[in-house]
């Protein structure tokens, strides 16, 4: 790949191994995603999509292969990766003794220096959530879906070049969902930002990514735009198309 | 109860650290024992007639006791240390006429005060001894002894070596029991400052923002120093509080002593060394609490490891509270004196009694294990071994499911 062309890759994964003892968790992965996608990885429990993730958010280093973010290695570079994405992870807590607010406040912080900015960004992130006066609550009092909301507008409120979102509506109700999806993709359309998303919904995935990758056993198993999927293997939906993929159907 | 870092941590932890302690504890009288039986004392004899020989011999018989030519106590000060003698007996020119008449003989004895411990006295108990059979065999309480000290090789008239080991045994609590206090208070405080991170499901999150790993670690570090540290003087003040409750109210005919006119107690050098030396300990107990609790999935697992360190603190910290380092045989001092958490009571003691050369070097002992165990830690933050740790035990374990995704 030229390296013109590799500036115009948000993510690219190449043969990515992960080993964790005697568990291959990732098997020669490979992928890329655009800027200002929203790529989804797909696949059941124990797949790799979480892994993948982390090796992405630079929590987790790869056993072999690379992994380059924005042309940004995330080992060498992990420093800098850093500064330019926001993880969400599928299990993840605001810190239970802080209010929505002083969390927000808090994680504002880190990425940009001024109070006044600060500010700004925790107002679209209550804007995100929209918990309204509840931010004025210790976290601990919240709900699953709650915290789940503080979360995602935590990951999103910053304008990250890269959002990294394991689950992001794991916990949410129907409506909740449907409210988070669309901010997702008003966030990757108007802001900008790209967004990496796993999920084991199969519905979700279709309405929210441009482009997904079917994973299993630590290995892409089809990747392509939804509909182009669909087509391919004559299904219905994904869930049909991963059935068939994978010789379930 | 199936937890087996509970049990350990709980359990397993105490019932060997209370037996050990008293090990040492036993170890120490017996060799304070020993000595005491092979103690040489210097004798200087402005008698020199008949009884007194007698006198002399008798020590001889239980003690090594070695005349010499000088004719103050003063200038024998500075043959102790050639003679590796720990007392001075001072027999008055009346000594024999006294005998002779079945009258009262004065005889000083002065005992070197090292500051050591509990069984400091345990020399000078031997002598009250010597003196009593000496007492028996004459007639009763021919012999009177005066007791004195030499402290930091100037006479002190008038005070008994228990009364001022009591006062320095007393004073000598503070430092063991903060240290405790403090270190095992910062230690669950950073241990699980970093567990429930990872219980909150907090620690993923933080570890991919755009800060420096180390100051992660050093924010950790600090804010359990500066929550122990109020916990601690919280804590000192009531138990000084409790202390003075009921000692105060003890009447002591003991005569007061100014510990400061006798140079026992810290210069402004010495506090300031000692505070460094705890600091390095501090720190120390902290980057190993933080290193114990990245291996654990929850705050009762982090506070369960942490645990298995408190052996390593309570043992000398107790031990030490009581005796001499010196006193111990050459084996257990090596090992006292290569736990770090020991340091910081070897070093009061040693400041205490002027020994400034003991505290520095301690203190460049674990300034180098502190920075070793630092780097160690900032290693593990630095690194994927924070999260995958845990996952790595999951995985040795037979049928379990591999990590998640």
């Amino acid at each position: 790949m030229s390296e013109d062309s590799s500036l115009s890759v948000a993510i690219d994964a190449k043969s990515v191994v992960k080993v964790f003892g005697n568990i291959r968790a990732l098997d020669g992965l490979s992928f890329t995603v655009s800027p200002g996608e929203i790529f989804g990885l797909i696949g059941p429990n124990g797949a790799g999509k979480t892994t993948a993730l982390r090796i992405i958010s630079t929590l987790l280093l790869p056993t072999s292969g690379s992994v380059k973010i924005f042309d940004l290695d995330v080992f060498k570079q992990a420093a800098e990766v850093r500064e330019i994405i926001s993880y969400l992870p599928e299990e993840a807590g605001p810190y239970p003794n802080l209010t929505g607010h002083e969390y927000l406040e808090f994680m504002a912080r880190f990425t940009v220096k001024s109070k006044t900015e600060a500010h700004q960004i925790v107002n679209e992130a209550a804007e995100i959530c929209g918990l309204g006066d509840r931010l004025k609550d210790r976290a601990k009092t919240y709900s699953k879906g709650m915290k789940r909301r503080l979360l995602v507008a935590r990951a999103l409120m910053t304008k990250p070049k890269l959002a990294v979102l394991d689950e992001p509506t794991s916990g949410l109700d129907v409506l909740q969902s449907y409210r988070v999806r669309d901010i997702i993709k008003r966030y990757a359309t108007e802001k900008k930002v790209t967004v990496i998303i796993s999920s084991h919904n199969m519905l979700e995935v279709e309405h929210l990514c441009e482009q997904v990758a079917l994973l299993n056993k630590g290995r892409i198993v089809a990747e392509g735009r939804p509909q182009e999927l669909k087509d391919k293997f004559g299904s219905p939906n994904l869930e049909e198309v991963f059935a068939k993929v994978v010789g379930f159907a | 109860m199936r937890d087996p870092k509970i049990l350990v941590g709980f359990l397993i932890v105490p019932l060997i650290m209370f037996p050990v302690l008293g090990y040492v504890m036993n170890l120490s009288v017996q060799t304070a024992k020993e000595s005491a039986q092979k103690a040489t004392v210097l004798v200087v004899n402005h008698d020199l007639e008949g009884n007194s020989t007698d006198l002399i011999n008798f020590l001889n018989r239980y003690v090594k006791a070695i005349p010499v030519n000088v004719t103050t106590v003063d200038a024998a000060i500075p043959l102790l240390s050639s003679n590796n003698a720990t007392g001075i007996i001072e027999i008055p020119q009346d000594f024999s006429q006294n005998i002779s008449t079945q009258t009262p003989a004065h005889v000083k004895f002065y005992t070197v005060f090292s500051g050591s411990g509990l069984f400091e006295n345990v020399g000078s108990t031997i002598v009250s001894s010597l003196v009593e059979a000496y007492n028996r065999a004459m007639a009763p309480n021919l012999l009177v002894p005066e007791d004195s000290v030499i402290v930091k090789g100037k006479r002190v008239e008038g005070i008994s070596p228990s009364v001022l080991s009591s006062l320095v045994l007393s004073q000598a609590f503070a430092l063991p029991i903060t240290m405790i206090i403090l270190l095992t208070y910062s230690m669950q405080i950073a241990a699980t400052s970093v567990a429930m991170e990872k219980e909150e499901k907090t620690l993923e999150t933080l570890l991919t923002l755009p800060m420096d790993r180390f100051s992660i670690l050093a924010g950790k570090v600090s804010g359990s120093i500066v929550v122990a540290g109020i916990g601690a003087i919280a804590y000192m003040f009531g138990f000084n509080y409790y202390i003075g409750s009921f000692t105060g109210t003890i009447a002591t005919t003991a005569p007061s002593v100014d510990l400061v006119s006798l140079g026992l107690v810290p210069s402004l050098f010495g506090y300031l060394l000692m505070g460094i030396s705890l600091f390095v300990t501090l720190l120390a107990a902290l980057a190993l609490a933080v290193i114990l609790s990245a291996f654990a999935q929850d705050v009762r697992s982090a506070q369960s490891l942490v645990s298995y360190v408190y052996p390593f603190l309570f043992i000398p910290a107790l031990a030490l509270m009581y005796l001499d380092i010196n006193s111990l045989p050459f084996w257990l001092r090596t090992i006292f004196y290569a736990i770090p958490f020991s340091q910081p009571i070897i070093a009061s003691k040693a400041i205490t009694m002027g020994d400034y050369l003991t505290a520095g070097l301690g203190i460049v002992y674990v300034t180098a294990f502190t920075l070793v165990i630092m780097y160690v830690a900032s290693r593990l933050f630095a690194t994927e071994k924070i999260l995958t740790a845990k996952l790595r035990f999951r995985g040795l374990r037979k049928g379990k499911t591999p990590p998640a995704d």
